[in-house]
């Protein structure tokens, strides 16, 4: 009720009150009623005025009473009787409090089993809220934590984890600092020792790409699931949570992420606990089972480190990072995926430290962060020809019989715009699948020349975007590069400063195009699914890394990741015979060398190298290739950068990771010199 | 020459009433006894009373339980001391004091300024009211037995004009020697007691017959200087003659939201208990507003919300009924005296026990600003529960020593 309300109305009693008193007395000048005659009796006077007036002063008296007796009920009846609910729910509120109880993070398993993420009990120093106003706590703390006071009183004040939360000062505290805290509990008042789960990643960086990092959540993460709160099921994030960042951490985070728990307790004045009321389980998040195949992983990423040491033992010391990426072309599971520079998602548990973050970030560590596989754009080099072969036998350019003449040095366009093939002497007399073989860019230079002066001048292009080039696959990670495949009108629009004849499309940006060189860019992960592709004879399926989700009760999954086709390619059955062909050819007859590392497997193999070239830098070599060649299950694709010629290192890579698959390690030692691209 | 003895008026009812005469006769035995006791005793006062200790009781016992500092003992002790007070107040006749007023001023002075004596004055809560007893080391309150001095002071001296004041300078004396204890007690600081001696005061001088326009003229005045006072403390650069506690009991009176942590929240969280109590009430030991500690001073000044919060509607409806029941029953009884002393000690103590009720009750339920006052003979503390129930003694001694027929 309005205090103003309450005192008008007193005021009001308090005047009826005064005017009942002064009616009663009325016409008189004292508050008594005296009929004449004061004369006491006393004085032997025979009129009672005395007793008369005292009588009616008495009667003031018992409405004085009577009306506070009155005042007091009511107010005591509205508020005892009308208004009761409204004060039972506010006594309610003062003495229960809410508590939320963090809910554990859901596992990730390899497809076998192996737990590459799982959680570990850690201790965090927790504060009340107060110990930011006591400087000496503060900074004692401070000291203990090798933390910056700052930093400590910032945690304390952060707000995000609930008023009535003990905040989290520092996780992962060691042993040392625990017993420090509990053998001094006078020195730190308000402040606690909690035990907590934290995420742990037992391989250290095995993997890591996939499986992303986890942090505190973003004042973005924070607002929306505020936003959602209302909706039932969302998850509401506090400060002091874990939150998937990158990679499943991040794509699966509302798989992984468990439910808070609620515990309503009964709290006195001071906020101590008396006793416990209702609760509500924290849900632990669900467990994922990944596509990746922990040991086929490994070797991928050995494989990977192994190949850049050795392309850095001959001397070429710009070579410091590559991919490496398998999966199953009937299914589109992912088997491994590498990216070198990598990191440890350990690092990122508890909060990273600034040193760390900006040493990951950096662009001289190599963007270890960067998941090179799904997001490391190239010239997808001589990879691209069997889709160019594909183009050329579409629209005309060529056909199973063409033949071409090499002779190292190219004048489709004239002297003055000669182009090199890669093998100066000339490859002879070739056809088109001896120019898949052999990679010889003088066939596909005539291919270009014909594009370009066709009908269909942009035929390569819609060829390549049909196989997915230039947009994303839709794989089940974050932050996956489309690629760029160039033509006319993109060059028109990018070069927007330069002249008019530096931004038309020339006869050269076509044979470049042609060959997988200039401004075409493309991503491992989109060339995989281009060698998928041409080994099923067109049905590419969706890659993906999560397998299943289990169950939380039994060995059972309550969700399977059903395989999609993510594009259908039709070309002409007699075009994959020649492509098919050509491939298989590149392995055991481009160059005795390489012939010889897979020679040595019982399964047949297809592939293709590729030499991707920047001005200025040392090409980037790729190799892809799918096993076994009759019946293809695998496609396997690396991608070393600056590592040379994909015959003298990508191929490595491919030959260990298709070993590790059968079982079948590499037993030549033979050295491609023969510069095949 | 100041306090004039011309006229006594005790004297006068027993020779008017002659007929004043229900424990004559010749009844024997049991229905004798019976009698003889309500000769002595004032039963429909004493009834009442007794409850409501009884009560009281039963309300300190369910706050021992939770708060430390609500000793059930010393609440006990309190009541057995004043119990002995009260009967030896009962024993003395009063009428022996009427015309010792010089005496009584002089009493009433030493009791305020006893706590200010070095040594032997003790203070608590912001105030120096409390002196320590020696030997027992007791702590007491003498401005509590100052109300009761106070207004057997006043009835003394507005006897003396037998229901009707003439001249303006007898009402000047009587307003002036009301502010001598007045403004003793405000030098405590203790504006809640002073309060009460100058309510109960004030209405002993208007029963005593003073001019209603003198009155109203009076009234008129301190309510006027009142507002000055308050007006000047909030205002910057004047003096501040209120202290700023009582300022902001004053600011969270009209507006509690002002400040949820300090007085606003003491009175909110007193409303919270009284309003949750329901009809019923918790029930002993299932408050939860004082029982965890939410509603400060539950054993003390705010023992009514603790009292409403356990007992409900049902409880506070007991509660103002045996209050209303022995404000009445000493109403009668000024009514049935005829000693012009009797009746304004009994208008004193009955606008005493009203204005404690209106206050400590009112302040519970954001009717009134917060004030330390103790509900009487509910409330923990000595000082409070003795001088009561001497209060009570002097009710039952106006009845012991009333002019009996023959």
């Amino acid at each position: 009720m309005d205090p103003i309300v309450v005192i008008a109305t007193l005021l009001a009693i308090v005047l009826v009150a005064l005017v009942l008193v002064v009616l009663i007395n009325r016409g008189e000048a004292r508050f008594t009623f005296d009929i004449g005659g004061a004369t006491p009796r006393a004085s032997g006077g025979g009129d009672n005025s005395t007793e008369k007036g005292f009588k009616n002063r008495l009667t003031g008296l018992s409405i004085f009473s009577g009306s506070i007796i009155g005042v007091l009920f009511t107010k005591l009846w509205s508020m005892q009787l009308v208004s009761v609910d409204e004060y039972t729910q506010q006594a309610e509120l003062n003495r229960t409090r809410t508590i939320s109880t963090a809910a554990p993070r859901g596992r990730i398993l390899d497809r076998n089993g192996v737990e590459l993420v799982t959680n570990r009990p850690s201790l965090v120093v927790v504060a009340n809220t107060e110990v930011a106003d006591n400087d000496v706590e503060v900074q004692l703390l401070a000291n203990i934590l090798g933390m910056p006071p700052v930093a400590v009183r910032r945690k304390i004040q952060d707000q995000t984890e609930g008023a009535q939360s003990l905040r989290t000062v520092s996780v992962d505290v060691s042993r040392r600092v625990v017993s420090y805290i509990e053998e001094h509990q006078y020195l730190f008042d308000g402040i606690d020792v909690e035990e907590r789960a934290q995420r742990h990643y037992p391989l250290g960086s095995r993997c890591a790409h996939v499986l992303g990092y986890t942090g505190s959540p973003t004042q973005e993460q924070l607002a929306a699931s505020r936003e959602q709160e209302d909706e039932s099921g969302s998850i509401v994030y506090e400060s002091g949570d874990t939150v998937g960042q990158a990679g499943i951490e991040y794509q699966y985070e509302s798989v992984l992420q468990g439910i808070r728990g609620e515990q309503t307790v009964y709290v006195d004045a001071d906020g101590n606990v008396l006793d416990y009321a209702t609760s509500i389980e924290a849900q632990s998040g669900s467990d994922i089972v990944l596509t990746i195949d922990a040991k086929v992983q490994e070797a991928a990423e050995q494989a990977l480190l192994d190949a850049i040491a050795r392309v850095r033992k001959k001397g070429n010391s710009a070579c410091n990072s590559g991919s490496a990426f398998c999966m199953d072309v009937t299914n589109g599971e992912v088997i491994c995926l590498a990216s070198y520079p990598t990191f440890s998602p350990n690092d990122f548990v508890g909060g990273i430290s600034n040193d760390d973050w900006e040493n990951l970030s950096s662009e001289e560590s190599g963007n270890p962060l960067m998941n090179r596989v799904i997001a490391g754009q190239y010239p997808s080099a001589s990879t691209i020809k069997p889709l160019s072969t594909f183009a050329a036998l579409n629209y005309g350019i060529a056909s199973s019989e063409s033949g071409y003449d090499c002779t190292g040095f190219w004048t489709g366009f004239g002297k003055e715009y000669g182009q090199y093939c890669w093998q100066h002497d000339g490859h002879g007399w070739v056809n088109l699948r001896e120019g898949i073989v052999y990679s010889c860019d003088t066939v596909f230079y005539e291919i270009g020349k014909g594009f370009y002066y066709s009908d269909n001048p942009e035929g390569l292009q819609e060829t390549y975007r049909r196989w997915g080039l230039g947009s994303s696959m839709g794989i089940d990670l974050p932050a996956e590069s489309s690629g760029r495949v160039p033509d006319a009108e993109w060059k028109w629009n990018y070069f927007t400063y330069a002249d008019e004849f530096a931004r038309s499309w020339q006869g050269g940006d076509t044979t470049n195009l042609v060959i997988g060189q200039g401004d075409l860019l493309v991503t491992p992960l989109q060339m995989a699914c281009v060698y998928a592709g041409i080994a099923t004879r067109g049905t590419i399926m969706r890659p993906h890394v999560l397998k299943s989700v289990s169950s939380h009760v039994g060995d059972g999954s309550v969700m399977d990741y059903v395989g999609e086709v993510a594009r259908e390619v039709e070309e002409q059955e007699s075009s994959y015979d020649l492509v098919l062909d050509g491939l298989r050819g590149v392995i055991y007859e481009e160059s005795e060398a390489q012939a010889s590392h897979f020679t040595n497997m019982s399964e047949l193999v297809s592939g293709k190298t590729g030499t991707a070239e920047r001005s200025g830098e040392e090409p980037t070599g790729w190799f892809i290739a799918f096993v076994p060649a009759d019946d293809p299950q695998y496609v396997v694709a690396s991608c070393v950068e600056q590592g040379g010629f994909g015959s003298d290192c990508a191929m490595y890579v491919v030959r260990d990771i298709m070993g590790a698959i059968y079982d079948e390690p590499d037993t030549s030692t033979a050295v491609d010199t023969s510069g095949v691209r | 020459m100041l306090f004039r003895r011309d006229m006594i008026p005790e004297g006068i009812g027993e020779k008017a009433h002659t007929t004043f005469s229900r424990g004559s006769g010749s009844a024997k035995g049991a229905r004798m006894s019976s009698l003889g006791i309500s000769q002595i005793v004032f039963l429909p006062q004493l009834v009442p009373t007794i409850m409501l200790v009884i009560f009281g009781t039963l309300v300190i016992w369910s706050a021992s339980l939770t708060i430390p500092e609500a000793s059930f003992m010393r609440h006990l002790f309190g009541i057995f001391l004043g119990t002995i007070a009260g009967y030896a107040v009962w024993r003395y006749d009063y009428r022996t004091i009427s015309n010792l007023s010089t005496a009584l001023l002089i009493a009433d002075m030493v009791l305020m300024l006893l706590p200010k004596v070095p040594g032997f004055g003790y203070s608590a809560m912001g105030m120096t009211g409390w002196i320590r007893i020696p030997l027992i080391g007791l702590r007491f309150q003498p401005s509590e037995l100052a109300k009761l001095v106070t207004i057997l002071l006043m009835a003394s001296l507005g006897a003396e004009y037998n229901g009707r004041i003439e001249t303006l300078l007898d009402y000047v004396k009587l307003c002036g020697i009301l502010t001598i204890p007045f403004l003793l007690i405000l030098t405590q600081p203790d504006l809640g007691t002073g309060l009460i001696v100058l309510v109960s005061g004030a209405s002993i001088i208007i029963c005593s017959g003073a001019p209603r326009s003198w009155v109203l003229v009076t009234i008129g005045m301190v309510v006027l200087g009142a507002t000055l006072v308050v007006v000047t403390s909030l205002t910057p650069g004047l003096p501040h003659i209120l202290k700023q506690y009582q300022l902001n009991r004053l600011i969270v009176f009209v507006d509690p939201s002002v400040d949820p942590t300090g007085d606003g929240y003491n009175l909110q969280q007193a409303k919270i208990a009284v309003g949750s109590g329901g009809f019923f009430g918790k029930g002993i030991g299932n408050a939860t507003q004082s029982g965890s500690g939410f509603l400060p001073e539950a054993h003390t000044d705010f023992v009514f919300a603790l009292m409403a919060e356990e007992f409900g509607f049902v409880g506070s409806t007991l509660l103002l009924g045996l209050f209303g029941w022995m404000l009445f029953a000493s109403i009668s009884l000024a009514q049935r005296v005829d000693s012009p002393f009797a009746k304004l000690i009994l208008v004193g103590i009955v606008t005493m026990w009203s204005f404690q009720l209106l206050q400590n009750v009112g302040m519970c339920i954001g009717l009134m600003p917060i004030t330390g006052i103790p509900l009487p003979f509910i409330s923990f503390g000595s000082s409070s529960m003795i001088s009561q129930l001497m209060s009570v003694g002097m009710v039952q001694s106006i009845w012991r020593h009333r002019p009996k027929a023959a």
